[in-house]
């Protein structure tokens, strides 16, 4: 099992090289028409022969994970126990006093084993926002404990009031029409029709496809050639939506991830997911 | 600065409707939370950077729409109400309603960047223009187009302007409607998906005149 991941992985390594001369600066401007399809040409040949380059950050992470003194940190099944501790997330955690997702959890965990400070977390966070075929090693972290609760369910516990408590604030939230575009969650991703924005189709939370969209965190992004993790993801959605920029672990990420997983309870997660 | 002016009376009366609607407001399902707690941790995530914070301001008829999950679940009044407030919010050019440039219409119109800003990583800057149609439109043919608005291919010829029609009465009032809905599509369209780019300011009177042109006039590629 571990030999196949390593041969996908040195494969998947060789893909992302040769990916990555033309994913460079692909941020900084829209891409073309045909660009675009070569792009969504490129990501179905990676699905169709199962190849995910995200992989290999797992193998960085793992060395992260020690590096960082992460094997004390409790994910809510006992310190450095990761199997399965995603599925479980968010939850309440009476040492920090809060309801965390994963990434605030290993953000908290960050602070009290690694001796970093919360500036120095953001930047460990945020190092490889908006870049293209970045490595960073909160990445890699990230990865590794989540593709260790592959094949499990989600499973947030609803019946705790916090846990509860920053649901029905997420959802108020997903609803929010705020900004100078009126945007709010549900502008794209709502509705019982498949629609697209431009050529993406997007995840709808009346299709009840809420779970299908986090359970795949962190997610390899074929256009830029690294992961991207959830809390990106919301900082990117927000960029787009025209708000002012996110703040990474804060309790705005935790609603969303509280409101998200939870509408998700009973879908396996599958990490890696691969996207254009 | 008429604008302005509106804008901190908006404000002012905000603050005075406020209180005493989200008092009727909890639903026994959210009963618990907040509105004060909800706006809390909404604000706890985002930089603290004055320039922008000012995004987060609703004003009534976003917290009208923030209220229901779409359009089919608001009542009749609500709606009644953003279309009366809305329809207040509509500004046009300083020289009435004329054709604009389709050409400076087009550059706005395939522009995604407008707006977009983040203080990480993106070379987007605070001042860059444009509607991004294209995310929701279809409307040149043979370029990819979002699905979520209307299509929008051959617009003015569907609307029925022609070289001959386009500077009469009827054609300016075609032209008209249109650029209603680009400045401010909630007088039309309640809680539509389609921001008020005008109204916010996102684009000016001339900017929406010229994608209006764009859109409807007999020579812009949209209707060839």
């Amino acid at each position: 099992m571990r030999k196949i991941f390593l041969t996908s992985a040195v494969f998947g390594l060789a893909c992302a090289g040769l990916l990555g001369y033309q994913a460079v600066k692909a941020q900084d401007q829209e891409l073309s028409p045909e660009e675009e399809i070569r792009l969504v040409q490129e990501f179905n040949r990676m699905m169709a022969e199962g190849i995910n380059p995200g992989e290999i950050w797992a193998e960085m992470g793992k060395e992260a994970f020690k590096k960082y003194n992460l094997d004390k940190c409790d994910f809510g099944l006992g310190p450095g126990k990761i199997e399965g501790a995603l599925a479980q997330l968010p939850r309440y955690f009476p040492d920090a006093k809060r309801v965390m997702d994963l990434e605030t959890r290993i953000g908290w965990c960050l602070q009290q084993y690694a001796g970093m400070t919360p500036e120095q977390v953001k930047k460990f966070v945020t190092q490889c926002w908006g870049k293209s075929q970045c490595m960073s090693e909160y990445d890699a972290i990230v990865m590794y404990v989540s593709m260790a609760s592959n094949g499990y369910k989600i499973n947030v516990n609803l019946k705790d009031p916090q846990v509860k408590r920053m649901y029905e604030i997420g959802k108020q939230i997903y609803y929010a029409r705020l900004g100078p575009w009126d945007f709010n969650c549900a502008t794209c991703h709502a509705g019982q029709k498949e629609v697209r924005i431009r050529a993406t189709v997007l995840w709808s939370a009346d299709r009840g496809e809420a779970g299908k969209a986090v359970g795949i965190f962190p997610k390899y992004l074929v256009r830029w050639a690294q992961p991207m993790t959830l809390h990106y993801r919301y900082a990117e959605c927000m960029r787009q939506m025209r708000w002012p920029t996110f703040e990474p672990h804060s309790d705005l990420a935790v609603a969303l991830s509280t409101f998200l997983y939870g509408n998700g309870n009973g879908t396996e997660i599958k990490v890696p997911g691969i996207g254009r | 600065m008429r604008k302005a002016l509106f804008l901190g009376l908006l404000a002012i009366g905000l603050v005075g409707i406020s209180p005493a609607q989200q008092k009727k407001q909890p639903t026994k399902k959210e009963a618990g939370v907040k509105p004060e707690e909800v706006r809390q941790v909404l604000l706890s995530g985002f930089e603290q950077d004055p320039r922008f914070l000012w995004k987060l301001e609703q004003d009534e008829s976003q917290r009208i729409c923030s209220q229901y999950p779409s359009r089919e679940a608001m009542p009749a009044q609500a709606i009644q109400r953003v279309i009366e407030l809305e329809n207040k919010n509509i500004k046009y050019p300083q020289w009435g309603i004329a054709w604009g440039d389709w050409k400076e219409g087009k550059k706005l119109v395939d522009s995604a960047r407008g707006g977009r800003f983040a203080s990480y990583g993106f070379s987007d800057k605070p001042t860059d223009k444009g509607g991004n149609c294209y995310a929701c439109h279809l409307i040149e043919k043979g370029v990819p187009g979002g699905t979520m608005g209307p299509q929008l291919t051959g617009y003015g010829k569907r609307y029925g302007i022609t070289k001959e029609n386009m500077n009469s009465p009827e054609g300016l009032e075609k032209l008209k409607t249109v650029y209603k809905i680009i400045y401010n599509a909630w007088h039309a369209y309640p809680c539509s998906s389609m921001p008020r780019f005008g109204y916010h300011g996102v684009l000016s009177p001339e900017d929406v005149i010229n994608i209006a042109t764009y859109l409807l006039h007999p020579e812009s590629p949209v209707n060839k």
